[in-house]
């Protein structure tokens, strides 16, 4: 076996220990973070270079952190998805770090520091991302790194294994469990797109675009919309 | 080419099937034809186990090659299905010798011109899971160094097929789990743009998709997608059942009416 196949193994039985009821991905994000010495980390589903959603999240910042990825439509997870490799950002705050700039200064705010995403793929077939989030800046250590390498792979495998139990059409349940994949979002794009007479791509854009313009996740939003708070009517003809 | 540049260009050449347009024919069909030129052999070809477990043969240098590892597998007998069988390699061995061994098998392979015949196994994490055959027409043997270089291409081939196999259920796999994901989407948007046209809430909107899908023998996600996307009118749907309560019905207190007087 090599190093990272070893590496791999103990994830693999570390997280056998947690789940007696079976395979799951509700301690993946938990175990990550706490390998990688991270204040936080979330595993994203990501396929034609978009956000489909979270499967985990650690806690409420890293939620937040993937919501600001899903809304903005850019940041380390996208990065690492399309690019196929990790991608580090050891200190936000440094001055020469120009990446995803509305991103990071939300991120700053919430207190994250560093931000890692490794790619959760098996060869050429790209699932998504992990990340990792530090409320302190500074470079994963080498171990570290192995560990979120490792990590992402038996989140690669996990996710597929359970996927192949799903019946044919559907998501498996024990992907659900624990995600967030949105829904409320897509909802609120059909609505839109009947309030102003556009396609639902286009209504999801300009939802995007509200969420951003106010400074709000895309989801609250979202659920502003289908709860009837909130329309997103044609500016009246002055 | 110098031997060494074969070498290094049927190692990228290997290699280079990982990444898409992969054929296992193909890939073992390269690795049979580039031994027979980079080392000092007449033929070459591959068997390999399928899913059952018995042998096949995938690819051949040459026509002849192929009629004989055909024959070996009907015989049961002959240096590729030992050395599949055994795991061992079989080198330099001289088929005048092996009258005793594969009776049928060594008559047959002098009849055809061989002189001497090698076996490398394929191996796979301890298993074996096929074997690289390599015949000789004239005496003399093959050096140590090209076992060796021949045992390598043989490893980077099974590593190519196997990771195809591999990459062939993940993508599989990973395929249906979007478009399980993008049906959900499709699904909501159109719940979206039929609770927003019809006043209803977002549970009562998919039941009046799910009715009329059911009413018109459609696919619910071909009836969202048609919704989602414009080219299905909100107003055609059929209108869902008025919700009526039993009970309200059996205990009407005005006989006679269907509805209570406002």
């Amino acid at each position: 076996m090599t190093a990272h196949e070893e590496r791999m193994a103990g994830i693999v039985r570390r997280l056998a220990s947690h789940d007696a009821d079976g395979l799951g991905t509700l301690h993946l994000c938990e175990l990550a973070a706490e390998l990688t010495g991270s204040s936080g980390a979330s595993i994203m589903l990501l396929s034609d270079e978009l956000a489909r959603g979270s499967l985990c999240t650690t806690d409420g910042v890293a939620a937040y952190l993937d919501d600001l990825e899903f809304t903005l439509g850019e940041g380390p997870a996208l990065d690492a998805h399309g690019g196929g490799l990790p991608v580090l950002a050891a200190d936000l705050a440094a001055p020469g770090e120009s990446r995803w700039p509305a991103l990071v200064s939300s991120a700053v705010q919430a207190g994250v520091r560093a931000l890692f995403a490794f790619p959760i793929r098996i060869g050429a077939v790209r699932l998504g991302a992990l990340t990792l989030l530090r409320d302190r800046p500074g470079p994963l250590a080498d171990l570290q790194y192995a560990d979120a390498s490792a990590m992402a792979a038996v989140a690669a495998r996990t996710i597929l294994a359970l996927q192949a139990d799903a019946p044919p059409g559907s998501v498996a349940v024990e992907l659900e469990e624990g995600a967030n994949f949105h829904f409320v979002v897509h909802q609120a794009a059909g609505m839109v797109s009947v309030q102003l007479g556009v396609g639902v791509t286009e209504a999801l854009v300009r939802l995007r675009g509200h969420a951003f313009r106010s400074d709000r996740p895309l989801d609250d939003v979202a659920r502003d919309v289908v709860d009837r708070r909130l329309r997103l009517d044609p500016p009246r003809p002055v | 080419m110098s031997r060494e540049a074969l070498l290094v260009r049927t190692l990228v050449e290997l290699a280079d099937n990982l990444v898409d347009d992969f054929d296992v024919i193909d890939v073992l069909t390269v690795l049979s034809d580039r031994c027979v030129e980079v080392f000092d052999v007449d033929s070459a070809g591959v068997m390999l186990a399928a899913p059952g477990g018995e042998l096949q043969v995938v690819a051949s240098s040459s026509d002849a090659m192929r009629g004989l590892e055909l024959f070996e597998l009907q015989a049961n007998e002959g240096p590729c299905v030992d050395c599949f069988v055994s795991g061992e390699p079989i080198v330099n061995l001289e088929l005048a010798a092996v009258d005793d061994r594969w009776p049928r098998f060594a008559r047959r392979a002098v009849a055809v011109g061989f002189h001497s015949v090698h076996a490398l196994p394929m191996h796979l994490r301890g298993s074996t899971v096929g074997a690289l055959n390599m015949f000789r027409m004239s005496e003399g043997s093959l050096r140590a160094e090209d076992v060796l270089a021949a045992q390598a291409l043989a490893d980077v081939a099974t590593i190519a097929i196997t990771q195809h196999q591999a990459a062939v259920g993940a993508a599989v796999l990973n395929t249906q789990l979007s478009e399980a994901l993008n049906s959900r989407i499709i699904i909501e948007q159109a719940k979206g743009k039929v609770s927003e046209a019809s006043g209803l809430d977002m549970d009562r909107s998919f039941q009046r998709i799910r009715t009329h899908a059911r009413n018109h023998n459609l696919r619910l996600t071909e009836l969202a997608r048609g919704i989602a996307e414009g080219t299905m009118s909100i107003v055609a749907l059929d209108p869902l059942p008025r919700a009526r309560p039993v009970r309200a019905i059996s205990s009407n207190p005005w006989p006679g009416s269907r509805t209570p007087p406002t």
